[in-house]
């Protein structure tokens, strides 16, 4: 089986010769080529070079686009700082005020050259594999676009303590977002992977995701010309769950498997795909046969025995660059030591 | 209900105005020089066990804490004369992001949260070379550097922090507190970036000041 025929199985339910895993690997890619992160985040072509030298690699079963959610910032203005051990971070938020909202033009995702970057990098990708593995792009959430252009704080202020504001924030953003996110799907991308901080139970309380963040998503997912998977970007997203379950176009939910699987899988119900695993940006902390024991654990121990619709990745951010290889082939080897174990019966 | 409780709860509901209107009707009564010793300072240390022990305190009702000290210090300042509103109890100490490290919400209510608690605050802001934090903590006299950072890969800068404060001669004497959120998913972190303490949250980190500021004297000896 190749990658694209195990998660649309995973996706069906179907048996597997193994189950799927994805690694966030969006960043070692740069590592397999030599590429320094400047270039590697601004020519699509160096990218999606990373991306195949990933697949040959570990052979994952789904590629990501561009995990780099700064230039989205830099596309409404904000200032952007590049690093060479990391993705690049916002340096400068472009925006202060709600006035300053109001008269912000929007990017183009067919002209501006950092959403060129995420759209050219999905086509390079989805065309060097042509349909045996396929490429998930990652954005941000529309509830978490505005962090990237007015900040956290600014943003945090403005759900707080301006609700109208916000909700006039997030009405200008969904159709950026809509727009960004199909011309991903156009491109190639199977997926959106979306992660969604401000509906975390870490970062807000329920009332505001409910009230605010919950109808928002809705607006922008029923839109989507494919599907997508809310991210827990890292933070806490269990007790928020059911919030978020029964959104349209989202397939499934990636979360740390430390706040309980089962209890996940009792909130979202029986079909959406689970998606956990060791947490990526811890992976260079450990050895490979401590990352293969926590994947062995994840898969046998924890009630996923069961689970059809479960898939192995690496949860939070990006996997650091100085992991070593091993512990993320250990990710696979856990995986085909274990086979398809999983219950005919269910 | 007592006035610690009302405001921990009105934080709760994020009731940035009502916890102010609260603030200032106990100010009116007992006197502005009062609030911050008797009411705010014990209150974040509620809202500190609130948020260390409990998952359901979220990092909005934390800032809404931080923008109701904040909000209350600014009227106290306004209250006092020029040169009183310089006068801290505590401190001076250091704080500021690492370098290449732009997450600046926890620091900033971590500021805030401090000056609430009585302790002067110098915040060198984001992206803060290591040199620049010993140069300032030496420049006024900080005996706790507070390094914040976010992300595993900008935590790591911490130890040039570390390094330049041991090649200067100053290992002791200026303590090196470590924050962020990264520090709550890798256990044992501070240490391998040569941290003297961390805390889980803003909050805490007022009492691991106090301490490290302590231990800093018991070293050398002082004041």
């Amino acid at each position: 089986m190749n990658g694209t025929e195990r998660i649309m199985g995973t996706l069906a339910g179907t048996p597997l010769d193994r189950r799927a895993f994805i690694p966030v690997l969006s960043l070692y890619g740069a590592r397999l080529t030599g590429c320094p992160l400047e270039r590697y985040y601004s020519d699509p072509a160096a990218y999606a070079q990373g991306q195949m030298a990933v697949n040959k690699e570990f052979g994952p079963d789904l590629l990501l686009g561009p995990f780099a959610f700064a230039l989205i910032g830099a596309a409404f203005g904000s200032q952007i700082t590049f690093s060479s051990v990391q993705p690049p971070n916002i340096r400068k938020p472009a925006v202060a005020s709600l006035e300053e909202w109001d008269r912000l033009v929007l990017p183009d995702p067919d002209t501006n050259p950092y959403l060129l970057y995420f759209r050219e990098s999905v086509r390079l990708m989805a065309a060097g594999l042509q349909g045996s593995v396929p490429v998930g792009a990652c954005l941000p959430a529309p509830i978490d676009i505005p962090a990237l252009v007015m900040g956290m704080e600014g943003w945090l202020d403005m759900v707080l303590f301006d609700r109208s504001g916000a909700q006039r924030v997030l009405e200008k953003v969904n159709p950026f977002f809509v727009r960004i996110a199909n011309s991903l799907f156009a491109a190639g991308a199977m997926v959106a992977v979306l992660p969604c901080a401000f509906a975390s139970p870490a970062v807000l309380m329920r009332e505001p995701v409910e009230a605010l963040m919950r109808p928002a998503l809705k607006q922008a997912l029923e839109q989507l010309d494919g599907p997508s998977v809310l991210h827990h970007t890292g933070a806490p997203l269990l007790e928020h769950l059911d919030i978020l379950v029964g959104l349209p176009s989202a397939i499934g939910f990636a979360l740390s498997y430390q706040e309980g699987l089962d209890k996940a899988r009792r909130v979202a119900g029986p079909d959406p795909v689970l998606f956990s695993g060791p947490h990526g940006p811890g992976l260079a902390e450990q050895d490979a046969g401590q990352v293969e024991q926590v994947c062995r654990e994840i898969l046998e121990e924890r009630g996923r025995e069961k689970d059809r619709h479960f898939i192995l990745v690496t949860t939070g951010a990006d996997v650091p660059l100085d992991t070593p290889p091993e512990n993320i082939h250990a990710m696979r080897k856990a995986l085909i030591a274990i086979g398809w174990n999983v219950s005919a019966d269910v | 209900m007592d006035i610690q409780q009302s405001l921990l709860e009105m934080i709760r509901q994020a009731d940035r105005s009502g916890a102010n209107a609260l603030l200032d009707a106990w100010a009116g009564k007992h006197g502005h020089e009062r609030l911050l010793a008797e009411v705010l300072e014990p209150t974040l240390l509620l809202i500190g066990e609130a948020w260390r022990s409990s998952e359901s305190f979220t990092l909005a009702q934390a800032y809404v804490a931080s923008k109701v000290a904040e909000d209350a210090l600014l009227r106290i300042a306004e209250q006092r004369k020029a040169d009183e509103v310089q006068t801290r109890r505590k401190g001076p100490v250091v704080i500021g992001n690492i370098q290449e490290d732009f997450h600046s919400l926890g620091r900033r209510m971590l500021g805030i949260f401090l000056s609430a608690d009585g302790w002067m605050v110098h915040d060198l802001g984001n992206d803060v070379p290591a040199a620049e934090f010993v140069d300032k903590a030496v420049e006024v006299g900080a005996r706790v550097i507070g390094a914040s950072a976010m992300m595993l890969t900008t935590a790591r800068n911490i130890r040039l922090l570390r390094e330049e404060i041991d090649r200067r001669g100053l290992t002791g004497k200026i303590q090196l507190a470590v924050g962020g959120a990264v520090f709550l998913v890798c256990p044992g972190l501070d240490k391998e970036v040569g941290g003297d303490g961390t805390a889980r949250t803003a909050i805490e980190a007022i009492g691991l000041f106090d301490r490290l500021w302590q231990e800093s004297v018991g070293k050398e000896g002082g004041p």
